[in-house]
């Protein structure tokens, strides 16, 4: 009998080039079988042994859990989904370059007439790596040295170190990694960090060095179900993470001439907060999706673990795509947030939200929007955001097929409103704050896709609903970013 | 500063008359401020009281932050915010108040003279008291005893160190004296070494009742 080589199958797009990662639009490949193998698709295998071979320091027994479901299959077709689907599931884990399957028939003793063999020809990654990289930006230089320690001790873990010595600030990050063996999206992090960070629009420096302890899982029962039956989500998998997080914040002036109420602000302070993040995502992408729908919650409690800072804070994103004729796709996006300072200090400038900018509300400057003192923008304790995209190929589609997907454009309706809150009034006098004074926007442009991560906009903006204070940007405005409302 | 910094803040500050509600900032009393800290804060107070000026004093954990140069303690003043002592004359002499104008050039030169010596022997064992206190302690009170006997000297019986207006020496010579006079420190040999100059001891009391109990500021903060 001839043996089937089913060798690294890569998933094949539907349409177009597809920039994604593995696993994203993953179609089945289909093989076309020879005469003798016709006979074998119909018929009852089964799997005798799974064997790997490359194995080196990983730990036999979180290859096992991955790779439980082969001995499942009941015929051939079966056997090679399977093996696929172990195949991804073992490249998910970060611990080999290269994973290729080949599926035999079983020689050998106790070779049974249907028995198949499947072997996993694996090759690992290096015990460590490393990466350099300069920087330059605005009036600054820096270097970037990353260090990363895949499969540190067998089962997966994963150490990453970047180290950014640059002309202005220097910051760095180690990370530990380890998710549960047999179950990859049940995963526990600890993070520390040096970050700083310049934000000319408040006149404000910030340092933050701190820790967090993060846990993920997956969850499919429970209150996401009513959530999606309610928004009518098709039922996808709900990702949570549990998070505390330890912060030394130290706040200055980024110049001599920053507004008093932002000098108030200056100084050292420590928060401690547990935070619960959820996020349901259906759509087929993460940038420039055609369909799904995206639902992010986000809640963070400070100040009942230590810290001199105390809030509570809410957040939520929310986006639907749609895919309509002529290859267009209509987006909606919502975004909210609500920080409420339990007792009497006020909130923090560095807790508080800011809008405005080419990835939230474009016709305004960077987080240009809402309260000021001495054109310093403070940020604001609640705020929500809406927009209502059309995206449609280039006109005339050059270069389809090829580069020109890349690209879309772009049909935009923003509108949004940030404001202080006084919290002993009600939720009616809140709305109605809310509500007065929104600053909108809409205009026109052309989107071009990075990778999956990331997307550039070049955008005709016409700001309305400015309100004294506010700095806008009509006219074209540039924006890059990962997050776009 | 420089010339051309200093001619721009005078013309800015030259615009402006005092406000009521300046601000002068300072760390917590009682649990967080230090001696130096509040030997300079003292000075500043005594110093606007001298020259008339009212100022509201505010204590905030944040100060030395908040502060443009580092130092407290510092004066909020419409949109300006200038701190230390040196700074702080030259801006409220842009506004048009000064207490040394009436002196000679010599005694000018001899008021910075005594603010110098002040700064380096008073506000140095200051500093090494609340940070050190160790063996070589003799030699710091030495310092802080020549120190005093140099301004007792000058002060003679004149009720303020140039005739019968006080100038800002006055006002840091204040600061210092009554700060080592009333802080209660581990070791009470610096205040001792103060108050065998009965004249400078007088000297703090007049400047304390005349500026900050009889204004009806009451206590001083």
């Amino acid at each position: 009998m001839g043996t089937v080589h089913a060798r690294s199958l890569e998933p094949l797009p539907s349409s177009g080039p597809d920039f994604g990662g593995l696993g994203e639009e993953a179609e089945f490949v289909e093989v076309e079988p020879e005469a003798k193998q016709e006979i074998l698709e119909n018929k009852d295998v089964v799997v005798q042994h799974v064997h790997f071979d490359g194995l080196g320091r990983t730990k036999d027994d979180i290859i096992i859990c991955e790779i439980g479901d082969v001995f499942k299959a009941k015929n051939l077709i079966e056997v090679m989904r399977k093996s696929h689907e172990a195949r991804e599931k073992l490249l998910r884990l970060g611990i080999f370059r290269q994973v290729d399957v080949l599926i035999d028939t079983c020689q050998g003793d106790d070779a049974l007439p249907n028995g198949l063999d499947v072997t996993f020809e694996v090759t690992e990654l290096r015990r460590l790596t490393g990466s350099y990289n300069t920087m330059v930006g605005n009036n600054e230089g820096s270097m970037v040295l990353g260090l990363k320690l895949p499969n540190l001790l067998g089962r997966a873990e994963k150490v990453t170190f970047q180290f950014s010595y640059g002309t202005k600030e220097t910051s760095y990050g180690l990370s530990f990694f380890k998710p549960r063996p047999g179950n990859f999206e049940r995963n526990f992090s600890v993070n520390l960090y040096k970050v700083t960070g310049q934000f000319p629009w408040s006149s404000l420096r910030e340092t933050d060095r701190g820790m967090s302890a993060e846990y993920s899982f997956l969850s499919m029962c429970g209150p996401e179900r009513c959530l999606i039956s309610m928004l009518q989500f098709p039922i996808w998998k709900t990702s949570h993470t549990v998070k505390w997080e330890g912060v030394w914040r130290e706040l200055g002036c980024l110049s001599r001439t920053a507004s008093f109420a932002v000098r108030k602000e200056s100084g050292h302070s420590l928060k401690s907060s547990l935070s619960h993040a959820m996020v349901i995502d259906s759509r087929n992408s993460s940038i420039l999706p055609r369909r799904g729908a995206l639902l992010k919650v986000n809640q963070e409690l400070a100040g009942y673990t230590g810290g001199d800072v105390s809030f509570i804070k809410e957040d939520f994103e929310l986006q639907l795509n749609k895919q309509l004729i002529f290859d267009s796709v209509f987006s909606a996006s919502f975004w909210g947030g609500m920080l409420v300072p339990i007792g009497d200090k006020p909130s923090s400038i560095a807790d508080r939200f800011y809008l405005g900018g080419p990835t939230s509300i474009r016709g305004f400057s960077m987080h240009s929007i809402g309260p000021q003192s001495e054109g310093d923008y403070l940020g604001g304790e609640a705020y929500w955001a809406g927009g209502l995209h059309l995206y449609t190929p280039l006109p005339f589609r050059p270069g389809q097929g090829g580069f020109g997907e890349l690209f879309r454009t772009h049909f935009f309706l923003n509108a949004g409103n940030l404001c202080n809150l006084n919290y002993g009034e009600g939720p009616k006098a809140h709305i109605r704050k809310l509500a007065e004074c929104i600053r909108w926007s809409y205009g026109a442009g052309i989107v071009l896709r990075l990778g999956n991560i990331a997307r550039l906009e070049l955008n005709y903006c016409v700001p309305m609903g400015v309100q004294t204070g506010d700095r806008i940007c009509d006219g074209v405005q540039f924006g890059a970013g990962i997050r776009f409302l | 500063m420089s010339l051309v910094a200093e001619a721009f803040v005078s013309q800015i500050a030259a615009a402006e008359p005092w406000p009521e509600n300046a601000t002068l900032y300072q760390q917590l009393k009682g649990e967080q401020i230090l001696l130096s800290d509040n030997a300079a804060s003292l000075a500043v107070q005594a110093f606007l009281q001298m020259c008339n000026l009212p100022i509201k004093v505010v204590c905030r954990a944040n100060a030395e932050y908040m502060s443009p140069s580092g130092k407290v303690p510092f004066i909020h003043v419409g949109n300006q915010v200038v701190s230390e002592l040196g700074p702080i004359v030259q801006f409220v002499k842009a506004k048009g108040h000064s207490l040394s104008d009436g002196l000679e050039e010599v005694q000018k030169a001899e008021m910075k003279a005594y603010m110098e010596l002040v700064n380096n022997m008073l506000l140095t064992a200051e500093l090494y008291l609340q940070w050190c206190d160790e063996a070589t302690v003799g030699e710091v009170l030495e310092d802080v005893d020549q120190c005093c006997q140099a301004l007792s000297q000058r002060l003679g019986t004149q009720p303020y160190f140039f005739n019968k207006q006080p100038t800002e020496l006055d006002a840091l010579v204040f600061g210092h004296l009554y700060t080592i006079l009333t802080t209660q420190l581990t070791n009470d040999e610096l205040s001792e070494k103060v108050k065998n100059y009965s004249n400078l001891l007088a000297f703090c009391r007049r400047i304390e009742q005349h500026y900050f109990e009889d204004r009806g500021k009451g206590r001083l903060s």
